[in-house]
């Protein structure tokens, strides 16, 4: 988008927003406590419609990071948490961004969660000069349009695609393999990586694209005709579930994988749990739940939330602390520009991976999990860095 | 590639994909024989069949999948509550959508709206209730192949809805020719205002039709409930390619649209070996646009009165 033409646009919404704001009885500034003063940190993601479980999952680490941030007591600030929510959509984004800005004791957010809100919503961010760091965007665009003040903690979609492929190449020792993705814009940008890379590696490919359906019959037949050792699916649950249920009932023996959108419980559950047996999936999200490195998390927030952590909200809890490290550091005199020039050079130990970025706003290093179904449950199996040898 | 590997296979699961079609383009036509009205909340009722069945099979199955004799008692149970689901909304629709705007002689537009809203309200409401995520059917018996056709393998669930279907088409066949309720179905379908002086009472055929339409379409939302899931919005695309079905045979025709459904559950699925997936649809639009070319009253010419 151009400037001017940015400005045009937003100058009014803002304006608009700040009025706005004023009706929703959010408090801004003021002093707490011990006389220190009051800062907040935000969360931004979708806390509503069909998506809300993913954003309530985030919304809950960011609330536990900043009370046990307080709880410490060593904070030259009292922190406050708000949240905004964009429901997930593009069009949810700049509205819920702008309630955010019009906040003047707002210093950082975490979010947005969704790729497409988090589009729509950076320009507002980065002309505010305020921080955001998304927990869960994983479109790989996101970082090339220049936002200023954008950063993310998970590695992109072609960083997973890339570590798939290695995984079914060399792990699996896979010879032929057969991809599908669901037409979407999520499935179609995880295929086209995963495909040129599996070629790279000697691993002859078959392509197809099926948009989601409930009847996948027709398409198992066709995968067990084409005699491939392993399949890859990218998309969501849902699809993937009932695609699995036509494959096992078609007499498919192979190995069965799926990416990020595949991987939850409901998976197991909609499939059936003996033909969900076996399945792998990759993904950039580590699994507070069964990760070690992750257990104090899971425990404080599941007595918090009387709930395990779902899937990123570990990412959203390393988000949320390694700009609470940030705020500490920069101190009572804390500004949204300086917060934000600070950020740049963050270099935290999160229980995910260590947080420190190159100069876009891309996480450094490229950590992608492998998780497979054992009795049941989703159990995670390592890193393809462990997993992968050669 | 194309036909060569799997043409038996893939004609048997769109024979299975295509009875489910007619089972649910029966309730088009009917319906649309009586009012020459579409029902598009009928794609509601074939969900909530998929629902009452579902419920029902969750409480009496344990952890253990059934065999025998008790799979065959829940499969049938399932069927009959799914059909007593769908054919209650079915009527209560009728009462609510429908007969009101009758008794005051409203436009078409005005019942298509009707419909439409009927439709939206019935999933959002299921969304509500039961969740927007897919609910798997327990399962009722072990899937897995019974026997063989010219190399490709028929499987149980394959056989269930074959034996449903069959017993469910040859009983309509037998209630439209034969009982007195068939004699009003089709002298309201010839000329209803004829049919009302001879001393049919219409209201009564009309909301009978809709029952008849809703038993076939619930039993068979349960019987896609036990080879998919069951889900809130699982209407929306059978009821689609259901209603293409019903046009496809002729609308109107009770035999056309067993035909229009067998046929549109064959074509999709062996198109599918040709091409890829994503033109599944163009396949099955694209034969039903070519057919209302050269025969624009279906493949067996509309009307229910004349044909039946």
């Amino acid at each position: 988008m151009n400037r001017k033409l940015l400005v045009h646009v937003a100058a009014p919404i803002a304006v608009g927003a700040v009025v706005l704001s004023g009706c929703g009885g959010s408090s801004s500034g003021g002093s707490s406590g011990g006389g220190k003063k009051t800062i907040a940190l935000a969360y931004q993601g979708p806390l509503s419609g069909d998506n809300a479980q993913l954003g309530i999952n985030m919304d809950n680490a960011v609330k536990l990071a900043v009370k046990q941030a307080n709880d410490k007591g060593d904070l030259p600030f009292t922190l406050k948490f708000v949240d905004a929510d964009d429901q997930g959509t593009p069009d949810g984004g700049p509205p819920a961004a702008q309630k955010l800005i019009a906040q003047s004791d707002v210093l950082a957010v975490v979010g947005p969660a969704f790729s497409g809100a988090t589009k729509a919503s950076e320009p507002l961010f980065s002309q505010a000069h305020l921080l955001s760091v998304s927990p869960s965007a994983t479109n790989p665009q996101l970082t090339s349009y220049g936002f200023s003040t954008f950063y993310r903690v998970v590695p992109p979609d072609d960083a997973q695609g890339k570590e798939a492929a290695k995984y079914i190449a060399k792990t699996l020792n896979s010879k032929k393999t057969y991809s599908i993705d669901d037409k979407s814009e999520y499935g179609v940008g995880l295929s086209g990586v995963l495909e040129p890379a599996l070629k790279g590696l000697g691993v002859s490919v078959i392509h197809d694209g099926i948009p989601p359906t409930k009847d996948y019959s027709a398409e198992a037949q066709k995968v067990v005709g084409a005699h491939v050792d392993t399949v890859y699916y990218s998309g969501y649950f849902a699809e993937f579930a009932l695609f699995t249920k036509a494959l096992k009932a078609a007499g498919y023996k192979g190995n069965l994988m799926g990416g990020d959108g595949d991987k939850d419980q409901q998976y197991v559950v909609q499939a059936g749990a003996k033909n969900a047996e076996g399945t792998i999936f990759s993904c950039p999200c580590a699994d507070a739940t069964v990760d070690p490195k992750a257990a104090d998390f899971a425990q404080a927030y599941k007595a918090m939330f009387n709930a395990d952590p779902g899937t990123y909200s570990p990412e959203a809890y390393d988000a949320a602390n390694s700009v609470i490290s940030i705020l500490k550091q920069v101190g009572a005199g804390a500004t949204r520009q300086k917060v934000a020039d600070a950020y740049k050079s963050v270099d935290f130990q999160g229980i995910t991976k260590e947080i420190k970025f190159s100069p876009n706003g891309e996480v450094a290093g490229t950590t992608i999990f492998i998780y497979q179904v054992k009795n049941g449950k989703i159990a995670v199996l390592g890193t393809t860095a462990d997993l992968v040898k050669g | 590639m194309c036909f060569t590997h799997s043409f038996w296979q893939l004609t048997i699961s769109g024979l299975s994909d295509g009875m489910l079609y007619a089972l649910i383009a029966l309730g088009y036509t009917l319906v649309y024989g009586v009012l020459q009205l579409i029902n598009f909340a009928h794609s509601e009722v074939f969900m909530s069949g998929g629902f009452g069945g579902l419920f029902v099979v969750q409480a009496l199955v344990g952890s253990k999948t059934p065999h025998g004799a008790s799979s065959v008692m829940l499969v049938l149970l399932g069927v009959i509550v799914g059909a007593l689901v769908g054919g209650s909304i079915a009527f209560i629709l009728e009462r609510v959508a429908y007969r009101p705007l009758r008794r005051r002689n409203a436009p078409k537009l005005a019942f298509l709206i009707s419909a439409i809203g009927a439709s939206l309200f019935l999933v959002n409401i299921a969304g509500k209730q039961f969740g927007r995520l897919a609910i798997p059917m327990p399962d009722l018996y072990t899937n897995g192949n019974v026997f063989s056709v010219f190399g490709a393998d028929v499987q149980t669930n394959f056989v269930v809805i074959a034996i449903a279907a069959a017993i469910m088409l040859v009983f309509l066949d037998r209630l439209v020719a034969q009982t007195r309720l068939g004699q009003g179905i089709r002298a309201v379908a010839q000329d209803a205002d004829t049919a009302s002086l001879m001393g049919v009472n219409i209201d009564r055929v009309i909301s009978q039709t809709f029952v008849v339409g809703g038993l076939l379409g619930g039993a068979a939302g349960f019987l896609f409930g036990l080879v998919f899931n069951v889900q809130y919005n699982m209407g929306f695309t059978p009821g689609i390619k259901a209603f293409t079905a019903a046009v496809l045979g002729g609308i109107g025709n009770i035999r056309g649209a067993v035909l229009g459904g067998l046929v549109l559950g064959v074509v999709e699925n062996l198109g599918v070996s040709c091409v890829q997936s994503a033109w599944r649809d163009v396949i099955a639009f694209g034969i039903l646009v070519l057919v209302l070319l050269f025969r624009p009253t279906g493949i067996l010419g509309e009307r229910l009165g004349r044909s039946a």
